[in-house]
């Protein structure tokens, strides 16, 4: 689960400010002069995190309970080429932060970016997530360590320069009995260039190791379909494999019971896993969208249109025709 | 003799299912009547405030959503203009014993004269037994309650889920809305929404 890493060098520059909101807790570990102090997460860990040198140079900036580093996955910037930027994440045992759907509760990390003019960000890809939480709250988050990839765009107008300052406030809730909200600012210089992109060789394995873990469009002849079963939704599809085990986080909030446990139906072939609705839910959807992850923690994209229990009986016709349906009576 | 364990058996069986079988509240049914004690000693029962609008808060002291409120003076700002009105506010407390936010009669009662909070009563769900009833998942979810007894919000206090007290100025208050609406009796428009904040402390709570 926890890719694996180059040992850890002092590679980019970095800023960090902390900010703990937590009333009456003094900022101990983000703030203090005590440099221990603001080891101990990670080295708990047993990273080999190594000390900022005159301000200059700097692994991890220290979040609550864990660590956040800003990494490159690629030695330079080129005009006109996009490439990754990776936040990665070590939290001490039993914290954690949020997907994208946090679940019942907690919220996803938000980042302002400062980017010099023709750098721009892309949307964040998120590994697949995990139940968190007990049979009444459940949330959807990682534990451990985790990379969240944004992708960056390179306008071909960028100027070459020897260092462009990228930098992204980061505000993250994290986690385990209790939150606490962290705010830190992260800062990377890299070299702009004209020769072509090359890899870092120090973070290619953590970007290997992260793409593995995103979930990736369905295979072209697996068909899913969503009935809308009045308290619940069953998602079916007729993959091959065997199916034994299926987890569907949905992407948008209060449209399944997060807690409700998902009942798989392993059918020959494919498989049936009914998803109670969110209390919440007062209208009907069109589409459920979401990360569905199989047996073997394959994790798959999934947006399929939701089509009313009775549809399929009554109106014979095609696929097109019940997503028709579907759409109108929405 | 025989008679009587079997009677005795069921009857356990029922308690035992009895929970499970309880529907929580939803917006739009009747509201789960409960008794609860206050941490200034007096028992209160929901269905006594049947002919007023009731606001449930669900609160946890060291949850950094529910400092938000507070630290920035909004929640007590709520209850005192919405009591001032007439409407019954509760403040729950539903973290369990050595839980985040669990606190005792008095403590609770120290807390409510430091953050001069204004609710009609602050009630003591050390079990979760409140909690459980209105499927409370965080601090600060909040419920709004008609002269009916009708349930006609559940949800987050507002539209910006955040720990930032920069974010209320601006901030959508949707229990100003539930209320605001209804006693113009109007259809309140936004009946649910997705509840922010931490996760409730119950005694099962892992996260």
């Amino acid at each position: 689960m926890t890719p694996k890493r180059p040992k850890l060098e002092p590679i980019y520059p970095t800023l960090f400010e902390m900010e703990n909101l937590e009333k009456g807790r003094p900022n101990k570990k983000m703030r203090g002069s005590d440099s221990s102090r603001r080891l101990s997460p990670a080295l708990m860990f047993g990273v080999a995190l190594v000390l900022r040198a005159g301000g200059a140079q700097g692994a991890e900036t220290p979040i609550p309970h864990g660590t956040l580093e800003l990494v490159a996955e690629n030695q330079w910037v080129t005009p006109g080429h996009d490439f990754s930027l990776g936040l990665h994440f070590q939290l001490e045992k039993g914290w954690h932060i949020y997907w994208v759907n946090p679940g019942d509760s907690g919220e996803p990390l938000r980042v302002t970016w400062q980017l010099p003019p023709g750098l721009s960000p892309g949307v964040i890809e998120w590994p697949a997530p995990r139940r968190l939480g007990t049979s009444r709250i459940v949330d959807f988050g990682y534990e451990n360590a985790v990379t969240l990839i944004v992708p960056m765009h390179a306008d071909s107008s960028l100027a070459a320069q020897p260092l462009a300052r990228l930098g992204a406030e980061i505000k993250v809730l994290i986690c385990r009995e209790m939150c606490i909200p962290g705010k830190t600012e992260l800062s990377l210089a890299l070299p702009v260039k004209s020769q072509r992109p090359a890899p870092d060789p120090r973070t290619r394995d953590l970007f290997a190791a992260t793409r593995k873990e995103l979930p990736r469009p369905a295979p072209q002849n697996w068909k899913f379909s969503v009935d809308d079963a009045g308290d619940s939704f069953v998602l079916a599809a007729n993959v091959t494999p065997q199916i034994t085990q299926a987890i569907f986080f949905p992407l948008a909030e209060a449209q399944i019971d997060n807690s409700a446990p998902q009942i798989l139906l392993p059918l020959a072939p494919g498989f049936r896993l009914t998803l109670r609705k969110s209390d919440r839910l007062l209208k009907p959807i069109e589409r459920l969208k979401g990360v569905l992850v199989l047996s073997g923690n394959h994790a798959y994209l999934i947006d399929v249109p939701v089509i009313k229990r009775g549809a399929r009986r009554s109106n014979s016709g095609s696929g097109i025709q019940e997503i028709q349906y579907s759409m109108g009576g929405t | 003799m025989k008679r009587s364990t079997l009677h005795t058996m069921l009857v356990a069986v029922v308690i035992c299912t009895a929970p499970l079988l309880v529907l929580a509240a939803r917006v739009g049914q009747a509201a789960p009547d409960f008794t609860a004690t206050a941490s200034i000693g007096k028992a209160f029962r929901l269905s006594d405030y049947r002919g007023k609008y009731v606001v449930l808060e669900w609160h946890n002291n060291g949850c950094p959503y529910v400092g938000k409120h507070y630290r920035s003076g909004n929640m007590q700002r709520l209850q005192k203009q919405w009591t001032g009105q007439g409407v019954v506010w509760f403040t729950i407390i539903s973290s369990a014993p050595g839980k985040q936010g669990y606190v005792t009669a008095t403590e609770e009662n120290e807390y409510l004269a430091k953050m001069q909070a204004a609710p009609t009563a602050a009630l003591l769900d050390p079990t979760g037994e409140i909690g459980h009833l209105y499927d409370a998942k965080t601090s600060p979810q909040m419920v709004v309650i008609n002269p009916q007894g009708i349930v006609i919000y559940d949800g987050a206090i507002d539209d910006r889920p955040t720990t930032d007290l920069s974010d209320i100025a601006g901030a959508t208050n949707y229990v100003n809305l539930a209320l605001e609406q209804a006693m113009a009796g109007k259809q309140v428009q936004t009946p649910t929404t997705r509840p922010y904040g931490c996760s409730v402390k119950y005694p099962d709570s892992t996260h």
